[in-house]
């Protein structure tokens, strides 16, 4: 179901207008000790038990044995700079039961990125050796330019 | 050794006012030592859980031990709540974990009742026609009002209203017809929708995310942020009727069975709110249906109602068979542990004998038979693991005991099925040569035969007040949302007096039972001439 307002007629085309639902559901990652047929959504406030069932069977084809909800209150913290106390939206989220033969594993997404980010980590590391190495040599001197050493 | 003996030379002289026998066997052949103990953390804080374990053993009532499982809490335990009609899909698993039961599916009843078959046989003759008039009668011949309620939907309260009153005529007609025969049957107890709740500790569960978060702030949580803590459980049910007699009925198995690897029970250490079981604070109590101090207290036959079947959502006919069974092993578990507490024994303390009761589940028309042997009660902590023992439970699927009413008659009716719930009334429950009470006092067994006037009234009233559960008088603190934000969290308000119990550090609900100020007693009302003891005495148990 869509909260947005059937807009008035106006001339002119395309008269065929298509509201999407603002219903969304996001996989996010277990906590860590959890059965292996139960996944967790964050999914929009709207959404009843009813709803969430219905969006993973219909458009998912995912076989839903039961849902559970709970609202999480969002995080407090202080607005940088301005001293005030703010507060992050809650969130909805969903325990989805599978039937019991099926079991789900949270994906490793980043693992590719990871392997990245070690390389990454190394070039990072080594330009800190060798300007530090810099640093080393030039301490005596601190008054001359870069530029001047052989 | 020898500025050992100086220096205890001159303690004697200056600490000695008087004169004594020095002892003379001061000195042994071989030295002595104390034992050497692992004063590993680990070690030392199972040694204080043992010595709580002792010391409950050795209270003498059964009031007593019950107060002192609950004494730690003051606000009670949070305990995982087990209702009888509460199974939610694929709990299985957990069911058996929590109560160790081994389940056995069997088509007929075990071994044990081989022997009255055929006198089984041949009375489910005799009664069949009354049986058959009781069935008919119930469920089409009488208009009834059924009690609404938000809690139930109306076809539970119908299916289990009717099961009720059949079932109520079911035991009324065999009880009659076997009350001559069989002289267990004429003592025993029945109650009508008794009061079944049942405690317990079990180990080896996952802590929640929550406590390995904060677990994880603390460097002496470094090596064991995994390690799990005791979860409470309580049972709460209710059977339509159930059957108490004097003497327990006869092990189903021996109990040597009991340790046999077979029955082993896997573990589940997820947690219960994964599954649909969720956690209130309550006192954790024991009571199979009756008060300590009475004569019948060991059960014989209970029957439950199968309403909730009808409200669960529909998981398929597997898992509501399933959720018979679970329902069958928490009830006949959870009965079968509150009689052992009363015969001494606690979630501490380990049966030393085996107890038995029979389950049945019904609708009025679908039918189906339990027998359980509780063999062991102790599942906290590491016995989780170590424990040997496990309980049996044999059950059958449902079975009809008719198949349709038509035109005031009943079609079909299964004699058989009659045939086993007549050999449930056949089992006869025999004297047990070992002690029974082996962990109750010689004299004092209950708090009734205690002697001195104002310790059993004041244990009594507070055992009374403990199980009922009411709330206490005042609430318990609690932490605002507005200090959680503006104090603990950030820490905006630090001109303001320190005086709330989190700026304190005190957790209120690691508050003691006895932890409050007794009665007052009025000047006077104290004793003449001069009585300085401004406060009534307590009773708590020592532990």
């Amino acid at each position: 179901m869509s909260t947005r307002w059937y807009p008035l007629y106006q001339r002119g085309n395309p008269q065929l207008r298509v509201f999407l639902p603002n219903f969304w559901m996001k996989l996010i990652r277990p906590t860590p000790k959890q059965l292996k047929n139960i996944v967790h959504f964050q999914c929009s406030m709207e959404m009843t038990k009813c709803d969430i069932k219905n969006y993973l069977e219909k458009i998912y084809n995912i076989p839903v044995i039961d849902v559970r909800t709970k609202i999480t209150m969002g995080k407090f913290k202080k607005e940088v700079g301005k001293g005030y106390v703010i507060k992050d939206d809650d969130r909805k989220i969903a325990f989805v039961t599978l039937p019991k033969n099926m079991s789900f594993e949270f994906p490793d997404i980043f693992e590719k990125v990871k392997d990245q980010d070690d390389e990454n980590m190394k070039s990072l590391e080594e330009a800190k050796k060798s300007f530090k190495s810099f640093i080393n040599r030039n301490k005596d001197r601190k008054d001359v330019p870069s530029w001047f050493t052989i | 050794m020898y500025r050992w003996k100086i220096h205890r030379f001159y303690l004697k002289r200056l600490s000695r006012q008087y004169s004594q026998v020095a002892l003379q066997n001061e000195y042994s052949e071989t030295p002595e030592y104390p034992p050497i103990m692992d004063n590993s953390l680990q070690a030392r804080k199972s040694r204080k859980r043992e010595s709580l374990f002792e010391k409950i053993k050795k209270l003498d009532t059964v009031e007593e031990k019950q107060i002192a499982l609950n004494m730690p809490r003051y606000y009670g335990w949070q305990c995982v709540m087990l209702h009888e009609d509460t199974i939610p899909y694929n709990a299985m698993p957990m069911i058996k974990c929590y109560t160790r039961s081994h389940f056995i599916p069997v088509e007929n009843l075990p071994n044990a009742y081989a022997d009255t078959a055929v006198a089984a046989g041949e009375i489910s003759k005799e009664v069949k026609t009354y049986i058959e008039d009781a069935i008919v009668m119930e469920t089409d011949g009488l208009e009834r009002d059924f009690i609404l309620s938000n809690e139930k939907p109306i076809n539970v309260v119908k299916e289990d209203t009717i099961a009720r009153s059949i079932v109520k005529q079911v035991n009324r007609i065999i009880s009659n017809h076997l009350g001559e025969k069989v002289p267990h049957l004429l003592s025993a107890q029945v109650d009508y929708d008794p009061r079944h709740e049942a405690f317990w500790f079990v180990g080896g569960v996952d802590i929640p995310t929550s406590v390995f978060k904060w677990r994880k702030k603390y460097s002496w949580y470094k090596n064991r942020l995994d390690e799990n803590v005791d979860r409470p459980v309580q049972y709460l049910g209710s059977p339509f009727v159930a059957l108490r007699s004097r003497l327990p009925l006869k092990p189903l198995i021996p109990y040597s069975e009991a340790e046999n690897p077979d029955f082993k029970v896997p573990k589940f250490s997820f947690g219960p709110q994964n599954v649909g079981y969720f956690s209130r604070f309550r006192y954790g109590t024991n009571i199979p249906g009756f008060w300590p101090g009475d004569y019948d207290e060991f059960g014989f036959l209970s029957y439950h109602g199968r309403g909730h079947i009808l409200a669960r959502n529909n998981y398929g006919p597997d898992d509501n068979i399933e959720a018979l069974h679970c329902q069958a092993m928490k009830s006949s578990f959870g009965w079968l542990l509150a009689q052992s507490n009363y015969q001494g024994f606690t979630t501490y303390n380990d049966l030393t004998y085996p107890l038995i009761t029979q389950t049945v589940i019904t609708n009025g028309q679908l039918w189906s038979f339990y027998a359980y042997q509780l063999n062991t009660v102790v599942m906290h902590n590491e016995n989780m693991d170590l424990n040997p023992k496990h309980n049996i439970c044999f059950g059958t699927k449902p079975l009809k005991l008719y198949e349709t009413i038509e035109d005031g008659k009943v079609k079909g009716l299964n004699e058989e099925v009659l045939k086993m719930l007549i050999q449930f009334y056949l089992n006869t429950p025999e004297e047990r040569e070992h002690d029974l009470k082996p962990y109750l006092g010689k004299e004092d067994q209950v708090v009734a035969d205690i002697v001195d006037d104002n310790k059993r009234c004041w244990l009594e009233d507070t055992y009374k007040h403990l199980v009922s559960n009411r709330p206490r008088h005042f609430l318990p603190p609690e932490t605002y949302l507005w200090e959680k934000i503006y104090k603990i969290q950030h820490n905006t308000r630090f001109h303001e007096a320190r005086r709330r119990p989190f700026e304190l550090d005190i957790n209120p609900f690691q508050r003691r039972l006895n932890e409050h100020l007794p009665p007052y007693i009025p000047k006077v009302l104290r004793p003449y001439p001069r009585s300085k003891k401004k406060f009534e005495t307590t009773y708590y148990p020592d532990v």
